[in-house]
């Protein structure tokens, strides 16, 4: 069953949303094909994403006649880092697996080099974004490449009409699809945003800002932090809590913010969000366009409401938060130059650009010269809702990962535990003062740097 | 022993055969049975005793395992406040649990068996679906009722005016809802094994008491209790280990949130352990377990060799 | 006494009278705690069959009553039934649980046999090493155990769940089994034995042949036990094509940050189907299985 057959507009017509995934050969090759090259990906959460991966498998397995075998694993239950954990463990498993962001840095020391083709890749296209370099580097090489499929941003999901309403604001004219920012867009602050928050809230409308333990709910936190200049440790993993004034501010603000949350996010999952938005409940969500996906099926009333836009800037700046998958080959696999030639092949702009239309935009090319598809502009209903989706020039922001820049290994477990936002829930939700909670914080990351 | 005299039985049957054949068939009687025995001794020793020395062996080592860094895990795990929680946590939910297992299975019990025997394997088959269903599956379901916009249950509770609950949100309200889930789960457990007890009861004793003018009450304290007193210990303590231990519930319904407030040892140890790659740590969290599933094992075995004796 | 038979008489009476009324009042108020424990206790799995039979639109409605069904379709069981990743699952759940109940079903009988019939030292502290091991939880031995088949290269693969399900099936049934064959009269031994059988011929004759009872209800016990372990697979299995169907329901059927909350319904009625129907024929056999534990010591 070949899920290039199926149209888009079957897949969500259908209502069936879940496509068979699993293991897929490329059909039959002249010849023998001489290797089979075992590929474990991101397991996508738009309904037909897979759909791209699958192309570009047949086509390069039939130009080069090797057998490419493609899993797709979720994330959902951790399944995609646990079977990285585990691979590393046995040093058997896939030869090219997608790794989340702070995975590069757990393994680097089994992950197989890839500057050359790193190097022709940045010689084509530019530089790919700095979180993902700083991500994927580690002790002066490229131990992974920088996916296009998974790849994704969390700007802001706002219901225009109801931020209209209730909060005055008209984000359609701040951030129109073009490239350019409205005039009132350098108003767009988390000053602003608290505003409407509480606005949206009176109304009954509230923003749908996920607290909880998972990756939405980290990752814009975790921009919020850096708009702030707020870090919690510095590169070596050495706290920075005491003294940290730009820490204490946020803390405030995220504080202040939550009263207008409504008060079960301190459990929501990444799914809570976009339930919240498709519901109809909320005016505002940070995700990137597959909740806007969903509603189109299930809720065109409020998917033909939807608009992207940047997320505030704080005072240090403006900071998008970002998920880069990676693709990385491990250093114990066997066919590490055909894993190389592959990855190389959906790297291109073809296949980037094939990839993103695939999952309608979801997914976020590494380079900065692919911001511009042709899919941003013409995704719809409304026209012009996911253009501001990808990290344009005009927005003036920067991409940013959680936690950046402590080491990986203390990284993964701050990400994974998700201290920022609990630090947060200690106080809006434990009721202890900001000292106690920081104070907290400080042992925990203690803990976690001792017995290692 | 009924053993003892059936060998001086056969002895005699074959005393017509020399001694030394008598030993040699002693002798491979005996490897017969440890032949037999073998593949419960490998499945014990290689499956459980093995994995839980190699358990104590891993929780001394270091992240990384390159290190052997003795109880430093368990004495980072301690000065955790996460980890404190943990273990209180993990007593209440299993002690709340358990005595709330005991009291609606006891009554459940009680009304079976108050009702004709015809109709109560019917009413039995009903009442113990729950038990039934794999418990992945059932939280599955509740975890969907329990969901923060589209809760049905909050739906009921709309109907009547009472106000919506944050069944997963707050950390008092998932506790409580993990514990509504076991309980769900495991009340009929109780039930089946109370029933069975309370039909073991002799009629007559209850006759003698209704003559001597006992009310239903004291019927029930004065003989119904003590006839089934190894039944329920037994069960209480048999639930207390298995509840400790429990797994399902929590990771599919809260995943410990929030703020790891619903955590118990065996979701703790997976995230802890598995996922944030820190196996001996992980492994030491289940080592927690241990002194306390020791001593209930201790009064469990206790009650049932009481038990066995009784029998005897 | 007299005194006392002389009130007892209209006590009697009364008491007789009170007595129907008390037992009235009895089977009129179990009867309504029976109800409603069973709305209770059937509530979670039928509000299930009603999500398994809304269409996706329907789900996501927040206005309307989540009790009732307006527009029921079956699209959800047709896409899991027809969705091979679903009967994937399906398959991997039979072959793991048929090999385990085998297994253990074998080692359980033999080592029963051998313990309840033949003395031999360390029997009494193999008997108790077996109550023991049945109260060792999996949540304490999935970690070391996660290293262990990892090194031995099962991790992902059905193979190292068929390993390590006998820990959580064999102790049981052996304790159940031991439990049987020990209430067999030992009358029967002998009267074989004289006759001139073997061990062997003993135990497939004689002993499961009577203690069938007690037999079934091991295997049901193994059955449902292995069907619905969920702790080995979560952490040994990542790949969808070795995943038995709890895991597999719970983890595959959502699909990240959207929810097919209709078919993640339906697959999980239908993954838990087979031990219903089970329970549904051998309830008593399955009942036995349980009280079995305790009862028979």
């Amino acid at each position: 069953m070949s899920n290039k057959d199926l149209s888009r507009r079957t897949a969500l017509g259908a209502g069936a949303g879940v496509i068979a995934a699993g293991t897929l050969t490329s059909p039959a090759v002249f010849g023998q094909p001489t290797t089979t090259l075992r590929c474990a990906f991101w397991d996508h959460w738009v309904p037909t994403g897979n759909g791209a991966l699958r192309q570009l498998a047949q086509q390069f397995g039939e130009r080069n006649r090797v057998n490419v075998n493609l899993d797709f694993i979720t994330t959902v239950g951790n399944q995609l880092q646990l079977t990285a954990a585990a691979q590393a463990q046995s040093r058997s498993g896939h030869d090219i697996l997608s790794l989340s962001p702070w995975d590069i840095g757990a393994y680097a020391d089994q992950l197989e080099p890839v500057d050359d083709v790193m190097g022709r890749l940045i010689a084509k296209y530019g530089p790919p974004n700095p979180a993902a370099e700083f991500l994927a580097k580690h002790r002066g090489a490229w131990r992974a490449i920088p996916a296009t499929s998974g790849t994704q941003n969390k700007p802001a999901c706002v219901r225009f009409d109801l931020m209209q309403e209730h909060a005055g604001i008209d984000v359609r004219a701040m951030w129109p699809a073009e490239n350019r920012a409205g005039p009132t867009a350098n108003t767009w602050t988390w000053d602003t945003f608290l505003r409407a928050a509480e606005a949206c809230h009176r109304a009954g409308f509230p923003f749908g800002l996920p607290m909880g333990q998972f990756t939405d709910s980290v990752d814009w936190v975790g921009a919020l932090f850096e708009s702030y200049g707020a870090r919690v440790t510095d590169e070596r993993g050495n706290p920075t809590i005491r003294g940290n004034q730009q820490l204490r501010q946020v803390m405030d603000y995220a504080v202040r913010l939550s009263r207008f949350l409504p008060n079960d996010v301190w459990a929501w999952d990444d799914a809570a969000n976009n339930r919240a938005l498709i519901s109809g409940r909320s005016s505002l969500i940070f995700n990137p366009p597959s909740a806007w996906a969903v509603a189109k099926r299930d809720a065109p009333q409020v998917a033909e409401r939807c608009w992207t836009i940047p997320m505030p800037a704080g005072p240090r700046g403006r900071f998008l938060a970002y998920l880069p998958w990676n693709s990385g080959i491990w250093s114990f696999g066997r066919n590490k130059n055909v894993a190389k030639q592959f990855l190389e092949f959906i790297s291109q702009r073809e296949a980037a650009e094939l990839t993103t239309n695939t999952s309608n935009g979801y997914d976020i090319p590494p380079f900065g010269t692919m911001s511009d598809f042709k899919i941003w502009e013409t995704e719809g209903p409304p026209v012009g809702t996911v253009f501001n989706y990808p990290n344009k020039p005009h927005h003036q922001a920067t991409a940013h990962i959680a936690f950046a820049p402590a080491p990986p290994e203390l990284a993964s477990q701050m990400y994974i535990q998700a201290l920022n936002t609990k630090v947060i829930a200690r106080v809006a939700q434990g009721g202890e003062t900001i000292e106690q909670a920081l104070s907290w914080l400080e042992r925990e990351i203690t803990n976690m740097r001792r017995g290692g | 022993m009924a053993l003892d005299a059936t060998e001086g039985r056969l002895a005699v049957a074959r005393a017509r055969k020399p001694g030394n054949t008598l030993q040699r068939f002693a002798r491979r009687r005996s490897t017969i049975a440890f032949l037999m025995t073998l593949p419960l001794i490998a499945v014990i020793g290689g499956l459980v005793a093995w994995p839980a020395m190699y358990a104590m062996y891993l929780s001394t080592l270091n992240r990384r395992m390159t290190t052997f860094i003795g109880l430093e895990n368990f004495r980072i795990l301690l000065d955790s406040e996460t980890f404190r929680m943990v273990i209180w946590q993990s007593c209440f939910f299993a002690v709340t649990a358990v005595l709330l297992k005991a009291l609606i299975g006891f009554w459940l019990a009680h009304m079976l068996h108050h009702i004709p025997t015809k109709g109560q394997r019917k009413w039995r088959g009903m009442l113990l679906v729950p038990w039934v269903i794999p418990p992945a599956l059932s939280t599955l379901g509740w975890w969907w009722m329990f969901e923060p916009s589209y809760s049905s249950i909050n739906f009921l509770l709309n109907v009547f005016g009472v106000p919506s609950v944050p069944w997963l949100g707050e950390p008092w309200w998932a506790r409580i809802s993990v514990i509504i889930v076991n309980v769900w789960y495991g009340a009929p457990f109780f039930m089946i094994m109370y029933l069975a007890a309370l039909k073991s009861v002799p009629e007559q004793l209850y006759e003698a008491a209704a003559i001597d003018g006992a009310t239903s009450w004291q019927r029930l304290r004065y003989v119904t209790l003590p006839m089934m007193r190894n039944i329920i210990s037994i069960t209480v303590l048999f639930s207390l280990i298995v509840t400790f231990a429990n797994y399902d519930i929590v990771r599919v319904l809260t995943n410990g949130g929030p703020r790891d407030l619903t955590h118990v040892f065996a979701s703790y140890a997976f995230q802890v352990g598995v996922l944030s790659g820190n196996i001996p740590r992980g492994a030491a969290v289940s080592l927690f377990m241990f002194p306390l599933l020791a001593v209930i094992a201790y009064f469990v075995l206790r009650g049932i060799n009481q038990r066995n004796k009784e029998e005897a | 006494m007299s005194a006392a038979t002389g009130r007892a008489i209209p006590g009697i009476y009364h008491k007789a009278g009170s007595l129907r009324a008390e037992r009235r009042w009895a089977l009129w108020s179990a009867y309504a705690s029976l109800i409603f424990a069973a709305i209770i206790m059937l509530a979670p799995p039928f509000y299930m069959l009603l999500t398994s039979l809304k269409t996706s639109a329907e789900v996501a409605d927040l206005g309307a009553n989540p009790w009732i069904v307006r527009n029921p379709t079956l699209e959800n069981y047709w896409a899991i039934i027809s969705n091979p990743m679903f009967r994937g699952f399906m398959y991997n759940s039979i072959k793991i649980t048929v090999v385990v109940v085998c297994l253990t079903m074998v080692i359980s009988i033999l080592a029963a046999f051998a313990l309840a019939r033949m003395r031999f030292w360390g029997s009494q502290m193999l008997a108790t090493g077996v109550f023991l091991t049945y109260l060792v939880p999996d949540t304490l031995l999935f970690i070391p155990l996660y290293q262990i088949v990892g090194s031995l290269g099962l991790l992902n693969s059905t193979w190292g769940l068929v390993l390590v399900y006998p820990t959580l099936t064999v102790p049981f049934c052996t304790w159940i089994m031991i439990g049987y064959f020990a209430s067999i009269p030992k009358e029967l031994d002998e009267a074989a034995l004289i006759d001139g059988a073997s061990w062997s011929q003993m135990l497939l004759k004689i002993f499961i042949p009577v203690a069938l009872p007690g037999i079934i209800a091991a295997t049901i016990f193994a059955f449902t036990v292995s069907w619905a372990a969920f702790v080995y697979p979560t952490a040994f299995i990542t790949r969808p094509d070795e995943m038995p169907l709890t895991i597999g329901v719970v983890s595959q059927l959502i699909r990240g940050d959207t929810f097919a909350w209709g078919q993640l319904m339906a697959g999980a009625l239908l993954a838990a189907l087979p031990p219903v129907i089970v329970y549904a024929f051998l309830m008593d056999y399955y009942i036995a299985g349980l009280t079995a534990g305790a009862t028979k010591g």
